[in-house]
């Protein structure tokens, strides 16, 4: 008897593991262009940071890496990040209730198509936009002048850390929008109603339900946007001629050989370092984003 | 119907944003029709670049290397993520890791590392870009087909059509490529614009596209770059907006 059942599915074994192994064949367009053209030139990328001009093993391009002027750099962009991701987050979130618990679906996704333009088709527009408005004979410049903040007073030039920052918050709040409103979406009216029939006031759903289930999705979005400034390359490169000690602005450098470095790798150990900050933002927003999609789903 | 009161709080938000964004975009349209000493104001700047041979050109270009990104993106993605939502395929993880993993890498390394690792044949042709397009739109792009895929009992419509005896050819045409049609085609959107306005991996790889070469003219006609950003950003603002308002409003059907 047992040997009856054993000897029936066997075949059938064998069969389920062949189809296992060609149950990939499907994906594997899909995975070979990505490997080819991602995986391969990142891991390229990580190998050859470890290279000194001989092509012999070497730390030496990281060291540098932490030295003047590139160390600089890395403040510089992190700081940068950290700025207009900390002056959007809050914002961004207020209008993305807003919009979102309060507002017509056509205002909903004509907002939306507008965010996703500035947030995402920016950068090099955007940077000869604030050119314009905050030139010395902008109008926006004449208008915080008559408002009584003369921007000219103090050397201002968009060319600067703080110049940047104008325009960074520009496809910054946006992109907060976006990102922010499905946690938004996904508060349910009935939570408010049950907190409501429990005898929970405004400020006590607030308290209790409201800023913990959104918390998690705000500090990812807070995440996910100073990545974004970090290394946000466009907007910099379009408005700067390689005088400001930027991340982002040095590699380019070191690429193009507009700058010339005594290791020849070494833009290659500037882009490493920068994965690894990006990925200690990254990698946790994309935690909580899975986190928290999964109590969302309606 | 019920007339909605006034919502003073949104109406508040509401402005300041309009103001935000608004005020720099205004004020630097109005630079861009001055007419310089003379004063008053004019489009002589706007003219000037669509006379450029080069703004139709480069236009041209971008808007070809951003429909060839989209054709992989449908002959590549959207096959792979049908199969995964039809299948409970055990490779979903693998490939919603993969497809997500472009997001935390900055463009400038990746630039990098396709320059170093890339070889001279792919690199000498411009066909290279809608590759990488490709990969730099693909967490977006994934995660806006997956939305759109999870929305609809693909499952169910393919077991119905198997079972009442249409083939695999006749599934796929009739009932899921109608199926999937709509959230494809936010998919195909967003990559178009993504890789229309790409510019930090398409200039270090020293290619020319419409982006690239604004910052090329900024260089010899500053107003004549400022006339052409206008342009670039408020022609797909004007276009996606009114397409927004003017298309059927989806959320009134479903709650009738």
């Amino acid at each position: 008897m047992i040997q009856k059942i054993e000897r029936e599915s066997a075949p059938s074994r064998g069969a389920f593991s062949l189809s296992k192994t060609f149950s990939i064949l499907p994906y594997l367009p899909f995975i070979i262009i990505f490997s080819y053209f991602f995986l391969f030139p990142i891991s390229r990328l990580v190998y050859v940071s470890f290279l000194s001009n001989d092509n012999t093993f070497t730390l030496s391009n990281f060291e540098t890496a932490f030295k003047k002027p590139y160390n600089t750099g890395f403040i510089n962009s992190i700081k940068i990040g950290i700025y207009s991701a900390g002056l959007t987050v809050f914002p961004g979130a207020v209008i993305a209730y807003f919009v979102e618990t309060r507002g017509s679906s056509k205002l909903r996704r004509s907002l939306a198509a507008m965010n996703g333009v500035l947030a995402n088709t920016g950068g090099v527009p955007l940077a000869f936009m604030f050119t314009a408005a905050l030139g010395i004979q902008g109008f926006l410049t004449k208008a915080l002048k008559s408002a009584g903040l003369d921007i000219y007073a103090h050397q201002f030039s968009l060319a600067t850390l703080t110049g940047l920052l104008v325009v960074y918050l520009y496809f910054q709040l946006p992109l907060m929008i976006i990102i922010f409103s499905p946690a938004i979406s996904a508060l349910r009216r009935e939570w408010v109603e049950a907190a409501t029939n429990l005898g929970a006031n405004q400020y006590q759903y607030w308290i209790r339900i409201g800023i913990p289930l959104l918390f998690p999705s705000f500090i990812a979005s807070f995440l996910l946007l100073f990545a974004s400034g970090f290394s946000a390359y466009a907007t910099a490169n379009a408005l700067t001629v390689g005088n400001l000690p930027l991340t982002p602005l040095q590699i380019g450098g070191l690429l193009d050989g507009n700058v010339s470095a005594a290791q020849l790798h070494l833009g290659k150990a500037l882009g490493v370092v920068m994965i690894l900050i990006s990925a200690i933002a990254v990698v946790p927003y994309l935690w909580i984003q899975r986190r928290t999609s999964r109590w969302s789903q309606k | 119907m019920i007339r909605k009161k006034i919502d003073i709080p949104l109406i508040i938000v509401l402005t300041l944003l309009g103001l935000f964004i608004l005020v720099p975009m205004g004020s630097a349209f109005e630079y861009s029709i001055r007419n310089g000493l003379e004063g008053g104001y004019s489009f002589k700047n706007y003219i000037w670049a669509f006379n450029q041979d080069d703004f139709g050109h480069y236009l041209l270009r971008s808007a070809w290397l951003a429909s060839l990104t989209v054709l992989i993106t449908l002959l590549i993605l959207v096959p792979t993520m049908t199969l995964l939502h039809l299948s409970n395929s055990k490779f979903r993880p693998l490939i919603d890791g993969l497809s997500l993993l472009p997001l935390v890498i900055p463009v400038v390394a990746f630039a990098v590392g396709a320059q170093i690792a890339l070889p001279e044949f792919v690199q000498s042709t411009v066909f290279e870009l809608p590759f990488l397009y490709f990969i730099l739109a693909l967490p977006y792009a994934y995660r806006s087909l997956d939305i759109g895929l999870n929305a609809i009992p693909l499952k169910t419509l393919t077991e119905a059509a198997r079972s009442s005896g249409a083939n695999w050819r006749n599934t796929v045409v009739h009932v899921i490529t109608p199926a999937v049609r709509s959230s494809v085609m936010g998919t195909v959107a967003l990559t178009f614009a993504l890789s229309l306005g790409e510019y930090t991996i398409t200039v270090l790889l020293h290619w020319d596209t419409f982006p690239t070469w604004v910052t090329y003219v900024a260089q010899e006609n500053l107003l004549g770059a400022i006339a052409i950003s206008m342009i670039a950003l408020i022609v797909p603002f004007a276009v996606l907006t009114s397409i927004s308002l003017f298309a059927p409003d989806r959320s009134m059907k479903e709650s009738k």
